[in-house]
């Protein structure tokens, strides 16, 4: 199967956008780099790797941890966190699949 | 006329059925669960085992005269049933420590696991367990550094060590790969690791990987103010291009490599492991293939056989199976195996699986490793059950946090801190748990948003290998 050029979006994302990718938009919803109404569908990858990059980049401020979030981005990493997490649930994703490959 | 011979066969338990016998304590001891063809009686068919699997391919021609026969060859010395299952029974076999080559694990398997599996006699054939002697022991180099020393490298002491896979599966770039890892080692991992089947594909070639790892273990070093580490997969299609990646993971610093001991082979592990003793390096090892070996009850090698081996040949981790988890292990079996790995001595305890003391002399121990489909809710258990002198080993565990892999990666650490605190406390940590991991997350949301991913979690399968004496 062709690797798919552009990106789905992550409203149609597999697992309920609990993937990777979704991870990365997500990060980029929290600390404002793109408007919470970008779900990337069209991008290519290169563009979804140039988002990571930003992201990596504000997380690195904090050290990578929720913890040391300062309250206006722990709030909205929140809401964004709990709502994707609820719909990811409510469209079957749950804990197990992350371990579902391990040997 | 000339004289006439025969070309007489004797039967096998005229020479190696020795029930008289009385192992010396230089004697290597093996313990093979023999399943005959029907109608061959045992105690043929457990002296055949024991000359085919010593001296039993160099007796049938005239230089039986040169070779001290009653000297070298193996001695089935003791039958025992096994319990529940009479299709199969115990062989005890003695060898002389002078049938093997010093310190070389690969002669022993040689004779112990070589033709003799293929032998028409049998059915099935599996070897249970091995008592090396200490003599032989101390002519084997064993784990290059040891629990101790490893210890004092990275400078943690009173709780296992944490570590994580990073998984290939998305077909990670090696400048992403070594991203995973700093986010690992950032949020609390003490390592993180290649996966097994990680070497030097196209997608990641190994000096690209090794660079971008070592750097995301400089970064993670420098802002944490610990000593990190990665699982440098240096297992190679041959000896000397494995050699070639330790000597390049040793010169950018790295303080940790990695080798599939069973894929690779005992000889390449062997040789990998007397170099990390000489150059201070830590060695990991994972056990891909061992399935194909001991998983089947009746044939094969047991698993506690391939950890005494591992001990010999070198290594300072090795993957034990976690016990809780999804994965096989079965409890009281996998902790005679975690015994046998740190011990210094172990004696005989077969609701354990362990059918002979074992001395290990002053040969350092290696340090299991429980990896495999396992969270924060399973810290509890293994802390209790693996103890300080261990690996905790995440995969999806730590990546699959929503939060991202810090996230994981911290929720892990404040778990297995709030688990060891607990426990020094006196509390009963399986039974507590839950209570112990809540009171950790009211100040730690990594943790709290861990509980709730896998909070649903339910492993219930049986494990298909399971000790004899549980069929009592």
């Amino acid at each position: 199967m062709a690797r798919p050029v552009q990106y789905v979006g992550i409203n149609n994302e597999v697992n309920g956008g609990m993937t990777t990718i979704g991870k990365i938009i997500r990060d980029a919803w929290v600390f404002e780099i793109i408007p919470e109404t970008q779900t990337c569908e069209g991008w290519n990858l290169a563009g979804i790797d140039a988002l990571l990059d930003k992201v990596n980049i504000e997380w690195d401020k904090y050290g990578c941890l929720f913890s040391n979030l300062p309250p206006e981005i722990a709030e909205r990493h929140r809401r964004i966190h709990d709502a994707a997490i609820a719909k990811a649930r409510e469209a079957g994703w749950c804990g197990e699949i992350e371990t579902d490959d391990e040997k | 006329m000339a004289k006439q011979y025969d070309a007489g066969v004797k039967e096998y338990r005229e020479t190696y059925w020795t029930p008289e016998y009385t192992p010396k304590e230089t004697d290597i001891l093996a313990c093979f669960k023999i399943t005959p063809q029907d109608g061959v009686p045992r105690e043929e068919v457990a002296a055949a085992v024991a000359a085919e699997s010593s001296t039993g391919t160099w007796t049938t021609v005239w230089t039986d005269l040169l070779t001290d026969l009653d000297y070298y060859k193996g001695r089935c010395y003791a039958i025992e049933d096994v319990p529940g299952d009479d299709t199969c029974f115990y062989g005890f076999i003695a060898y002389p420590i002078d049938l093997f080559e010093e310190g070389s694990v690969v002669n022993i398997l040689t004779s112990l696991v070589g033709n003799v599996f293929g032998f028409k006699a049998l059915r099935a054939l599996r070897l249970e367990d091995i008592r090396f002697p200490v003599a032989y022991v101390m002519t084997c180099n064993g784990p290059p550094q040891g629990i101790q020393v490893e210890r004092d490298i990275l400078n943690k002491y009173g709780r296992p060590l944490l570590g994580c896979t990073i998984k290939p599966k998305l077909g990670l770039s090696a400048k992403n790969y070594g991203r995973a890892c700093y986010e690992g080692l950032r949020g609390g991992l003490d390592f993180t690791k290649d996966d097994e089947n990680v070497n030097s594909q196209p997608f990641m070639r190994w000096r690209h990987r090794f660079d971008f790892v070592m750097e995301a273990i400089h970064k993670a070093e420098a802002e944490t103010g610990e000593r990190k580490g990665h699982y440098l997969n240096v297992t190679a299609p041959t000896s000397d291009e494995m050699m070639r990646r330790a000597e390049y993971a040793k010169e950018i610093g790295a303080p940790i490599i990695m080798h599939d001991y069973l894929t690779g082979g005992l000889s390449a592990n062997t040789q990998l492991a007397q170099w990390c003793q000489d150059n201070g390096m830590l060695l990991h090892i994972h056990r891909a293939m061992h399935a194909v070996l001991d998983r089947n009850p009746h044939h094969g090698i047991h698993f506690r056989v391939l950890t005494k081996i591992l001990r010999l040949s070198g290594g300072d981790h090795l993957h034990s199976g976690t016990v809780v988890g999804k994965l096989e292990g079965d409890r009281e079996a996998t902790l005679g195996w975690i015994d046998t790995m740190r011990d210094s001595y172990v004696k005989e305890d077969r609701s354990r699986g362990l059918f002979f003391d074992q001395d290990w002399g002053s040969m350092p121990g290696v340090i299991p490793v429980a990896s495999g489909g396992i969270h924060v809710w399973h810290m509890p258990a293994l802390v209790n059950i693996f103890g300080d002198d261990s690996c905790l080993q995440f995969g999806g565990g730590t990546l699959g946090h929503p939060w991202g892999n810090a996230a994981g990666a911290a929720a892990n650490r404040v778990a297995v801190e709030a688990c060891v605190e607990a426990r020094n406390m006196g509390r009963e940590l399986e039974k507590e748990g839950k209570d112990i991991l809540k009171a950790a997350a009211k100040h730690s949301p990594e943790l709290g948003a861990a509980m709730e991913t896998w909070k649903e979690i339910r492993f219930e399968f049986d494990t298909v290998d399971k000790l004899d004496v549980s069929h009592k």
